[in-house]
């Protein structure tokens, strides 16, 4: 079973939020670079959105809709209270421009939910930073350049941030190979694939597997290889 | 949406049966499942400006942040136990068939949204549909739900799956159904 497979097994108990926390937060970073897991929990959640009307109805306490709208419009004045109108004064500009501005729009509010899923993602990666009690530095020579594999351990939340950095682009048809090492074996863990000019963050949860996390390591593999074992070479291992 | 207050009010009317019942049976708490009701709404008031193209899908939209947000409650309550005891103090809010007498449940908008679910549901297996009650509408862990009913976790995480299975092919159907 690959690491992947236990992320496919998965959608549904992420989508039913039955996932223990930890579970949940990995899931969640392995969203944001798995396209089809992304779009089979869309789908997912799209085939059961009508699943919590299984709940009997509650009788609402008598006058509770006026009471919650007077409450919601009787918030303080602040900045939040009046955003709403200009996003209601942005969209009806949008609206007043015609379709080419609706499809601006429309474009705009996925940058903001993306960015949003950034945001987030950021705040996870910097709380692995912030908490993590061992920090460890690997250096990778490769192709004349000089970079290396920073590990950043928090034993608290079992999370780790993982940089990879100063490396050449992996050679082609081939991607980098994170794994972690445990007493079992090797367990496949993310690719980096991308713009190597810049230093590559990856948080991580630990994987799904009953033996201890002992180490990690740092392959080049072929990119279309899914492999439950490194077949190419090994730039770097080390063990706590 | 338009913002517009009379509006608010109407779908608060039409959509906190629903929202009370997925919070009250989460959190076994009516105080507390009518706040997150009541934020769940402010949100919906909030984003009324760009909620324009989404009018068709607002009911799922808010059961499933209803639902988040009761989950992340739940989670930061961390004494999940402590939540076991005061829904025994409580009383089950049932999945499935209300029981008040004066509340004609059958009259609220979205009953045939319940009853397919609720068909749907019932077509599960007991063991599948109890681990379906206790992690989506009781909102517990694959962990939880081990402890609660001595089973394995790989039994729960099973069971859980296979229902999952079942309930997309009976509820897609309905799913682009509106209320």
């Amino acid at each position: 079973m690959s690491a992947h497979d236990w992320y496919v097994e998965n959608r549904a108990a992420f989508v039913a939020r039955s996932l223990d926390p930890d579970e949940e937060r990995t899931y969640r970073d392995h969203l944001l670079h798995c396209a089809e897991c992304s779009a089979e929990v869309k789908r997912l959640e799209a085939d059961l959105a009508w699943l919590p009307m299984g709940v009997a109805p509650v009788a609402p306490p008598p006058g509770l809709a006026r009471r919650l709208a007077s409450a919601i419009l009787d918030r303080p004045a602040g900045w939040r209270r009046y955003l709403p109108y200009g996003l209601a004064a942005a969209l009806l500009v949008a609206v007043g421009f015609g379709a080419r501005d609706r499809a601006e729009g429309v474009r705009l509010r996925s940058l903001l939910a993306d960015t949003e899923t950034r945001m987030m993602a950021l705040e996870d990666t910097l709380s692995v930073l912030r908490s993590a009690q061992h920090v460890q530095q690997i250096p990778i020579s490769m192709e004349g350049k000089h970079g290396g594999l920073l590990i950043f351990r928090d034993s608290g939340s079992h999370r780790w941030c993982v940089i990879l950095h100063g490396l050449p682009p992996a050679p082609a048809g081939n991607v980098y190979q994170f794994w972690f090492i445990t007493e079992t074996g090797m367990v496949r863990s993310v690719e980096v694939n991308g713009d190597t000019s810049r230093p590559a963050f990856l948080t991580l949860g630990m994987p799904p597997v009953p033996a201890p996390v002992m180490g990690a390591a740092l392959t080049v593999e072929p990119a279309v290889s899914t492999s439950s074992e490194p077949q190419g070479p090994q730039l770097a291992h080390v063990t706590f | 949406m338009a913002r517009d207050e009379q509006a608010l009010v109407e779908l608060i009317e039409v959509a906190s049966p629903w929202l009370l019942g997925i919070t009250q049976s989460m959190l076994s708490d009516a105080d507390e499942a009518e706040e997150v009701v009541l934020d769940v709404f402010a949100s919906v008031w909030d984003r009324a400006g760009s909620l324009g193209d989404e009018h068709d899908t607002l009911m799922p939209w808010l059961l499933r942040i209803t639902r988040n947000r009761a989950i992340d409650r739940l989670r930061r309550r961390a004494r999940w136990k402590r939540k076991i005891a005061r829904a025994e103090a409580f009383g089950e809010v049932p999945v499935g068939r209300p029981e008040s007498a004066e509340f004609n449940e059958a009259a609220q908008p979205g009953w045939h949204v319940h009853e397919a679910v609720h068909a749907a549901l019932d077509g599960l297996p007991p063991d599948q549909r109890e681990a379906v009650r206790l992690a989506y509408f009781r909102g517990l862990t694959h962990s939880e739900i081990a402890a609660e009913l001595s089973i394995p976790m790989g039994t729960v995480k099973t069971r859980l799956r296979l229902a999952f299975d079942k309930l997309r092919v009976s509820l897609g159907p309905i799913k682009d159904w509106v209320l």
